[in-house]
């Protein structure tokens, strides 16, 4: 029989894990866009994304996988981005976002 | 004329500013300390927030400033109660007579919260856990680095609001300095450990200071400290010394997990010291649990004065407060104990 989980332990598929090592991959999004590192995920970008408004796009929420190193679905993701730069007009810490989702589409 | 006296209970930084501002009005100031030595927490701080200046730079300037003839310092020296005498006030130990004065000042500061008490994080059990007072001293060499210096990259996690923000622990409000202090760390940490990899966890970061947030910008951007928004649900213990962490990242909506070589506690600022409610005299009690701050009766307009006549408080045992406005408040409290002696007169 197999133990019931309360929650007292970390369910391993679901757990952020940041023992992982952060993948060379987005180590090189930071060297070529460091102003990645900047956002205090104020939601900003969202809140006024048009992209967002059919697609559910949030780029802060991309920007934290980036940062916990979760590579997989950051490539599609960045897909729904049109690269107007509304976002990057109003970023309260000159975040380059655009730069940033280019390249995160293109790993 | 006799000179008129002022008390003073506890020489940290509100304490020996007022005395100074006392001593260089003409007032003769008996300056009491509980501890061996002046300075409060400052003494054992290593650089302050947020240009990290180094604190003993500011002690010995106020140390200096204190070596006044009007200013006699007593350490060792705890009050327990402040009793009316006519118009004058007696210090008193138990029940013994300390002195007799024309105006008291409380200035008893704050007490760090006892991290011990919020047992999932595991202090006092785990040598890799260690409050952010403790980091000071480790910063000054004072004691060795809980886990091998010559690890090329230690993993090294920061708590925000612990025993504050907690109603768990009594105290519903935020202690205002950690978060800066948390920054401030993070930064020196990465210095003293330039590969070191530097997590804080917080539940709002808040940088309301001028040069705060600007500090916050420089640990994001050159010390590439990583911030988590979450509350630390436990820490428990891993390979070695090492500790394993536990948290809702809040912003991916999911759970974290880390294995850290040290994790620090931002340990808040609780209450020194409670006022009794004795009719005429006023005892000073050991806080219990959820006591909170000497609670002023004048509010915005008038924070220095009970409502007793000659008796005026000053600095963080009225809560949680920076080093620059403990200054600024201790010389204004300053001023208006001037203004009180010269009407009694
Ligand atoms: S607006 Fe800028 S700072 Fe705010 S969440 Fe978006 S990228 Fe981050
Ligand atoms: S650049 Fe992309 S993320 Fe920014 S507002 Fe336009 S569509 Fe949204
Ligand atoms: S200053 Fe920051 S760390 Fe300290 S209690 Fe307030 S929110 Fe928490």
């Amino acid at each position: 029989m197999s133990v019931r989980d309360f929650g007292y332990s970390v369910s391993d598929q679901r757990a952020v894990d940041l023992d992982r090592k952060m993948p060379d991959e987005l180590e090189r999004v930071y060297l070529q866009e460091p102003s990645l590192r900047n956002c205090i995920a104020c939601g900003n970008c969202a809140a006024l994304c048009s992209a967002g408004s059919f697609t559910g796009f949030q780029f802060y929420r991309l920007n934290v996988l980036v940062s916990r190193g979760l590579l997989s679905e950051l490539a599609k993701k960045a897909e729904a981005c049109m690269l107007c730069g509304k976002c990057q007009m109003a970023c309260p810490r000159g975040v380059n976002i655009r730069h940033g989702i280019m390249l995160m589409a293109q790993l | 004329m006799t000179q008129q006296k002022v008390a003073i209970i506890g020489a940290g930084p509100a304490g020996l500013q007022s005395a100074i501002s006392l001593a260089e009005m003409g007032f003769l100031v008996q300056l009491f300390e509980k501890e061996k030595q002046p300075g409060g927490h400052l003494a054992h701080w290593h650089v302050l927030f947020p240009d990290r200046q180094p604190a003993n730079e500011v002690l010995d300037a106020l140390m200096i400033s204190a070596m006044n003839p009007n200013i006699s310092l007593i350490t060792g020296a705890e009050i327990s109660a402040i009793e009316p005498s006519g118009r004058k006030w007696q210090l008193k130990k138990a029940e013994t007579l300390i002195c007799e004065v024309d105006a008291v000042l409380l200035a008893s500061g704050f007490k760090l919260f006892d991290a011990a008490q919020k047992e999932e994080y595991g202090y006092g059990i785990y040598p890799a856990v260690v409050t952010s007072s403790e980091l000071e001293a480790l910063f000054m060499h004072q004691k060795p680095w809980p886990f091998n210096e010559n690890l090329e990259s230690p993993k090294i996690g920061l708590v925000h609001c612990v025993g504050s923000r907690d109603a768990k622990c009594g105290n519903l409000y935020c202690s205002k300095v950690c978060c800066v202090t948390a920054v401030k760390q993070a930064i020196e940490l990465k210095k003293t450990f330039p590969a070191a990899q530097v997590y804080s966890f917080y539940m709002d970061m808040r940088m309301f200071g001028l040069g705060y947030e600007e500090l916050y910008h420089q640990a994001q951007m050159e010390y590439r400290v990583q911030f988590i928004r979450g509350r630390l649900s436990e820490a428990s213990p891993a390979d070695g010394q090492r500790i394993q962490v536990k948290a809702e990242d809040t912003l991916m909506g999911r759970p974290l997990k880390l294995t850290l070589d040290m994790l620090v506690l931002m340990v808040g600022m609780t209450p020194s010291v409670v006022l009794g409610n004795g009719s005429a005299s006023v005892e000073l009690k050991k806080p219990m649990f959820a006591d909170g701050f000497v609670k002023m009766p004048g509010q915005a307009l008038d924070d220095s004065r009970l409502q007793k006549p000659g008796l005026f408080v000053a600095g963080a045992c009225k809560g949680p407060v920076t080093l620059p406005d403990v200054v600024k408040d201790a010389k204004a409290t300053a001023l208006d104990i001037c203004n009180y002696l010269t009407e009694v007169l």
